[in-house]
């Protein structure tokens, strides 16, 4: 069992699926947004970095790690809010280029502030949770309490998200203002409030996956988002943008796709392995592999 | 001015023709008299130009939105290099067809999956195009060179132009000149072609597509066919562009076409106006002499340009102006000339019925 589990393949599994659920966690962000006001927020790892270094950096004035992370969540969830109610809410009814470049510019506008309040060097965090991998009889399994940690958080945090949505009052409002905003206005449904609320848990999740990202290896600088938001979007379209199991599904596919690559084929090529699933899952569904076919009405 | 004016109505092309050299002498002469490196930032602007000119007919006139546009650049300057690299003593101008080619190439292969998709999903599949393409380079070190990349010969400068050209230290200068002057030259040629397709047949079809896409398959017009063109031109421009920027800066590395200048591209063609000839130019105008602009308002405000605020001033300005001019201006610095005409108009009348009184 040792044996197999110290295997190049479970290593490969292990550290695919560990990086998987970050992209599942954005995938899962961006179709909260997507299903609750149809735009593709390209500013959704760069909010997330930006509200990771708000909290994190009360780690200098001797804050607990935890503190931290809730006030990062914290200012995650205020920071969707006001970036619907400002820059997105003008725009319903637009082209669906207006919103998508709009938050193009705010995506560069953050990356530029924080560089300029922050700098562009890496900040580690350290974790309560141990990076050092686990051995038996002397092998080495590439799991560590951290990413163990990372996987169960998240799980927990689509467990919640999923429960929202399926069990709460507020998750039926929120899914009737998606599907059938008029009939839900009647309904007596406040959908404007509904449209913030997504963007706030949107942006809540997308500031978790940021903090554990921040907290790992890979370090908090401004521009850490932008490759795992790409993968995150990728795995999004995979499962087609409308369903956050799919969304999930599509994340563990992508992380697990460039371990795989990364391990049998080159470290630089691992982004491809992205592009090449995208490419055939578009061309096999363009609406994406989870989502009912939708005839356009003429 | 009567006669050009009635001579755009009879003959469009020829009087298009007209403007574009006219505008291009009026560029060039202008040239003699920019110092050294005013010369090279409008080099660089005119590449640029190019680039926008085919993303603005690919988002405006074919509404598909597209952030791969770096990494058809990317292609085209690879292209371009590694023909360099193999045969040092091609004309330029070969270099620059075989960068259309490829660019164009690399377009077609990417409108084939891409032309079924829609609004986001095109946005991210051209984006994960864009991502893609530094890894490829960095990975395939023995064809583009790795990091350090390939490197082109300085471009020299005839002797003519040389001669044409009088000043203190002649070579530095006339160098510089004749590259932007190159440049202008390219950007020009490509602006007259832009201008004939957005007033061509399949331009037309395009923003009918764009528009209607159930009216023009009714008018019998090809879809898949239609969207995949409009992406292989914009590639072809996106190539050229690439390949000049390439050349302009006699070198080509993984890190010249990052993901964040396809952002830049959409910014400049925002701001410029999305879908409009003026549009690209004045884009590549602002992309010039933005790091004077950025300068310039440092100093107005007192921030110190070698601090971090400063250094970072460029991204916090152009990604604001980017979110102002999309809520405000959609239309962008192109669309502006319709309210001052209205405006100028209204002062008019004012003006004569003020007579009448």
């Amino acid at each position: 069992m040792a044996n197999f589990l110290a295997s190049q393949f479970m290593h490969n599994i292990f550290s695919g699926l560990a990086q998987g659920v970050l992209y599942s966690l954005i995938a899962l962000s961006l179709v909260i947004i997507w299903q609750s006001t149809h735009v593709l927020n390209f500013a959704q790892g760069a909010m997330a970095m930006f509200a990771t270094y708000l909290g994190m950096t009360e780690i200098d004035r001797g804050v607990g790690y935890w503190w931290c992370v809730i006030i990062s969540v914290i200012a995650g969830v205020i920071f969707g809010g006001l970036a619907e109610r400002v820059l997105i809410r003008p725009l319903y009814g637009k082209p669906e280029i207006n919103p998508i470049v709009v938050m193009i510019g705010f995506l560069g506008v953050i990356e530029a502030v924080a560089t300029a309040i922050w700098t562009s060097t890496t900040r580690n965090i350290t974790s309560p949770f141990s990076q050092i991998y686990f051995h038996a009889n002397g092998q080495v399994i590439l799991l560590s309490p951290f990413v163990i940690f990372q996987i169960i958080l998240a799980i927990v945090i689509m467990l919640l998200v999923a429960a929202l949505f399926r069990f709460t009052k507020l998750g039926l409002q929120l899914r009737a203002s998606a599907l059938a905003p008029e009939v839900a206005r009647l309904l007596g449904v406040r959908v404007n409030r509904m449209l913030t609320i997504g963007w706030m848990l949107s942006a809540g999740v997308g500031a978790v996956a940021a903090v554990i990202i921040a907290s790992g290896t890979f370090g908090l600088f401004p521009t850490n988002m932008d490759g795992i938001f790409v993968a995150g979007f990728i795995a999004a379209a995979v499962g087609g943008l409308e369903s956050p199991i799919g969304a999930i599904a599509g994340g563990l596919l992508i992380g697990l796709a460039e371990q795989f690559i990364l391990s049998y084929w080159s470290a630089t090529l691992a982004p491809l392995g992205g592009l090449l699933i995208l490419v055939v899952a578009l061309m096999i569904r363009p609406q994406g592999i989870f989502t009912k076919a939708v005839g356009r009405r003429v | 001015m009567n006669q050009l004016r009635s001579l755009r109505s009879q003959e469009t092309t020829l009087a298009r023709f007209v403007c574009v050299v006219l505008l291009t002498l009026l560029v060039l002469f202008v040239t003699f008299f920019l110092p050294p490196v005013a010369d090279s930032q409008l080099a660089g602007g005119a590449a640029i130009t190019i680039v926008i000119l085919g993303l603005s007919w690919l988002i405006g006139w074919s509404g598909q939105i597209s952030l791969g546009n770096s990494g058809f650049m990317a292609v085209g300057a690879y292209a371009a290099g590694i023909w360099a690299h193999h045969h040092n003593a091609t004309p330029l101008i070969f270099t620059f067809v075989l960068a259309m080619v490829m660019g164009a190439f690399s377009g077609l292969i990417i409108a084939i999956p891409s032309t079924r998709l829609r609004g986001p999903y095109l946005a991210g599949m051209t984006l994960a195009f864009s991502a893609a393409i530094t890894p490829l380079a960095q990975n395939f070190t023995s064809v583009t060179g790795g990091e350090g990349g390939l490197f082109f010969n300085e471009l020299t400068t005839p002797s003519w132009f040389q001669h044409l050209f009088s000043g203190q230290n002649a070579t530095i200068n006339a160098n510089a000149q004749w590259t932007a002057d190159l440049a202008v030259v390219v950007a020009g040629v490509m602006f007259f072609f832009m201008a004939n397709l957005f007033h061509s047949r399949t331009g037309r079809a395009m923003r009918l597509v764009r528009d209607n896409d159930v009216a023009a398959e009714l008018m019998g017009i090809n879809l898949p066919l239609t969207r995949t063109l409009a992406f292989v031109i914009a590639a072809a421009f996106a190539g050229l562009g690439g390949a000049l920027y390439a050349v302009i800066n006699a070198t080509v590395t993984p890190s010249t076409f990052p993901l964040t200048l396809s952002i830049t591209l959409l910014t400049l063609m925002v701001l410029g106006g999305i879908g409009t000839l003026s549009g690209a130019v004045i884009g590549g105008i602002i992309y010039s002499f933005s790091a004077n602009l950025v300068s310039h308002i440092n100093a107005l405000t007192g921030v110190n340009p070698a601090s971090n605020l400063g250094a970072n001033m460029q991204g916090i300005i152009f990604g604001t102006l980017l979110i102002l001019t999309m809520l405000f201006a959609p239309t962008g610095i192109a669309g502006l000339r319709r309210p001052i005409r209205r405006l100028t108009k209204f002062r008019r009348r004012l003006a004569t019925t003020e007579n009448v009184k």
